[in-house]
């Protein structure tokens, strides 16, 4: 499934300076919906659709949701139905629209391709894709900060796959590639950019070494530290509060309940967004909590990621954003808790190295 | 009209106890919803209490925390006549503010507050609802939360267990995509206070002071640790954890039934 596109050298291009780069955007508008990074609040950004290009911020470090809430969002009515006599049950109607995804770094990218494995997998959820369809998106090469370990998962900054046009920001303006069909189409028509031949002269960030081991080997780490100390370590410092669950590009799990109305006649079935890090989401009917403790929950989070899902998908399900470290508001950083079981696992290694020899 | 159709629905109850009253029905902005709540129940008493006037009821809702003597008679003869008893607001489930003082010698606290009068009433430290009898769901908040009350209330006339929710007000403040507030370097008790108001003070660049109680299990260490990091000494985390959560905290008054 994983097709990579070609290099970005191999690629068509042009120059967009400040001021095309927001024609370019009000061009979007013109075409669809455009939803890109903007500020929220003092120091943080949300992807939001745009509706003036000056509050667009291209240069941002991560957005606090990622862009699957497009696609299902945090909260939604699933059904609404009739309390009396008969009961009646009516679907709400998702509204299938265009929509241009603008300022995307690479794993965001990849995270909605891994999203669009989970959700196929046993029954396609059927609200998640009608709303993924009709996608457009844009991508942008950015400057990892402390908490970014894409790379480190084999995911380049300039890794273009599922984009149509790819930004990399330039002196006074952006380099805009051409990355498919549709952005060719969009450029086209545009018309705007300054054609460029000469060689191109642009940054590569230097390669993060976060992981002290190559990503590849990974699942293979998780078969060996199902028992480590490490998850009782984490434990004592995690709070259980859910924010890295929530924020996180690839999780997806989510809880149905039913809400009344007033009139107790009416109401509706909803969903939101669900955390394996709380206590009652392994609570079973008669509350017994198979997960009680939060190393256990620890570890079945980083499990999912790394091996439950791999096993069937081949690929890692965490995509390095660093979302869970950034926001997790007791600083636990899953670079760090990766490299302490990458530890353990050595010292195990040369422990079973020593009993054989 | 019918008076048999009347009868079918729930007797009701409100109940008054040691609290601000801004927990009280008739003070919070109901307007819209009490004429749906009085079709749904059949009201029985408010804030009148034990003049044998309504001798059962199928829900007792209690407001305001344990204070007193009288109180306790009171509270196990309310008891004894209800079928489904819930605690209304912060007070009420755990204490509440009231609890702060708690952590003084009663001695000092009567003094304080009636000076040559101390003897005249007696009191006692401030203990939420459960430390005397069962309490069969809560509906917590400081004042209480609106929406979880319609819940409860919806629920029990519909003879549906109400949800309560178990986890940290984290992660509403996540659904909703606000910004933390701990990113603008200020403290906040989200990731171990009980959701259910949709996290409201962060909504508005408020911090949360804990107003809804601790999530259960609360990991108590990794929470100081937490606030330390953002800047907080270990008193200051314990005291401002304490403002609404002191019951909870102190060993000694460990009445907790789950
Ligand atoms: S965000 Fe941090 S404190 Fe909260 S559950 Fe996750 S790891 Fe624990
Ligand atoms: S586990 Fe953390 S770094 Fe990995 S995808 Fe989720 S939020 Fe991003
Ligand atoms: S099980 Fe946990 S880690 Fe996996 S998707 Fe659900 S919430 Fe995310
Ligand atoms: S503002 Fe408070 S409640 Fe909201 S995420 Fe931050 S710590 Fe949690
Ligand atoms: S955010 Fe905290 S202080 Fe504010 S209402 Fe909710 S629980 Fe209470």
């Amino acid at each position: 499934m994983n097709r990579q596109a070609k290099d970005i050298s191999e690629m068509k291009c042009c120059f967009f300076d400040q001021n095309t780069t927001k024609q370019f955007i009000e061009f979007l508008m013109s075409k669809a919906k455009v939803i890109a990074p903007h500020r929220k609040g003092e120091k943080s950004f949300s992807f939001q659709e745009t509706h003036n290009p000056e509050e667009v911020v291209l240069n941002y470090n991560r957005t606090i949701q990622p862009i699957k809430k497009f696609f299902m969002p945090p909260r939604e009515t699933l059904l609404e139905f009739e309390l009396n006599g008969k009961p009646k049950v009516k679907k709400p109607e998702i509204k299938i629209e265009e929509r241009i995804f603008l300022g995307i770094h690479s794993y965001d990218m990849k995270a909605i391709r891994l999203l669009d494995f989970s959700f196929d997998r046993d029954k396609p959820e059927a609200n998640y894709f009608l709303r993924r369809q009709k996608s457009v998106f844009i991508g942008i090469a950015y400057e990892p900060d402390e908490y970014h370990f894409a790379q480190d998962l084999g995911i380049d900054v300039y890794d273009t796959t599922g984009f149509s046009l790819f930004m990399v920001p330039a002196e006074k303006g952006f380099l805009i590639f051409e990355v498919d069909e549709t952005g060719h189409r969009y450029l086209q028509e545009f018309g705007k950019g300054l054609p460029l031949d000469a060689e191109l002269q642009y940054e590569r960030p230097e390669p993060t070494k976060k992981l002290k081991m190559h990503y590849n080997r990974l699942p293979q780490i998780f078969s060996h530290v199902y028992d480590s100390p490490v998850w009782k370590k984490v434990a004592e410092r995690c709070l259980g509060c859910g924010t890295c669950n929530l924020v996180c590009s690839t999780c997806y799990c989510f809880d149905v309940f039913d809400e009344v109305n007033l009139n107790i006649k009416e109401g509706t079935r909803e969903r939101t967004w669900d955390s394996c890090m709380l206590n009652p989401f392994a609570q079973v009917a008669g509350g017994e909590n198979f997960r009680p403790t939060l190393d256990s929950r620890t570890r079945h989070r980083l499990y999912r990621k790394f091996k439950y899902l791999t096993d069937y998908s081949g690929e890692l399900h965490c995509i390095g954003c660093g979302r869970c470290s950034y926001f997790c508001p007791a600083k636990i950083s899953l670079v760090e808790i990766i490299n302490e079981l990458i530890e353990d696992y050595n010292r195990q290694q040369q422990h079973a190295a020593v009993t054989v020899s | 009209m019918s008076a048999r159709k009347k009868s079918q629905k729930p007797k009701v109850a409100f109940f008054d106890f040691t609290g601000c009253e801004g927990c009280q029905l008739n003070k919070l902005n109901l307007e819209n919803d009490l004429l749906g709540i009085l079709e749904l129940i059949d009201l029985v008493e408010f804030r009148e209490a034990m003049d044998d006037k309504a001798e059962e009821y199928d829900i007792a809702f209690i407001e305001g925390s344990i204070t007193t003597p009288s109180c306790v008679e009171r509270i196990y003869d309310i008891r004894r006549r209800t079928k489904i008893l819930v605690a209304l607001g912060q007070c009420a489930v755990s204490g509440g503010i009231n609890a702060m003082k708690n952590n003084y010698p009663l001695a000092q606290v009567q003094e304080e507050v009636y000076g040559k009068d101390k003897y005249l009433f007696p009191s006692m430290p401030a203990m939420p609802v459960r430390a005397f009898v069962q309490v069969d769901y809560e509906v917590r908040g400081c004042p209480m939360s609106m929406p979880e009350f319609l819940h409860v209330l919806k629920s029990l006339v519909l003879g549906r267990k109400p949800e309560i929710k178990d986890y940290a007000v984290c992660v509403e403040c996540k659904l909703k995509e606000n910004e933390c507030v701990l990113e603008k370097g200020m403290f906040c008790l989200g990731p171990i206070t009980r959701a259910g108001c949709d996290a409201i003070c962060p909504s508005n660049g408020q911090y949360c002071t804990g107003c809804r109680g601790l999530v259960s299990n609360m990991n108590k260490n990794g929470a100081i640790e937490m606030l330390k990091q953002h800047g907080f000494s270990v008193e200051e985390a314990i005291k401002r954890m304490a403002m609404f959560n002191t019951n909870e905290l102190v060993k000694e008054a460990n009445w907790g039934n789950r």
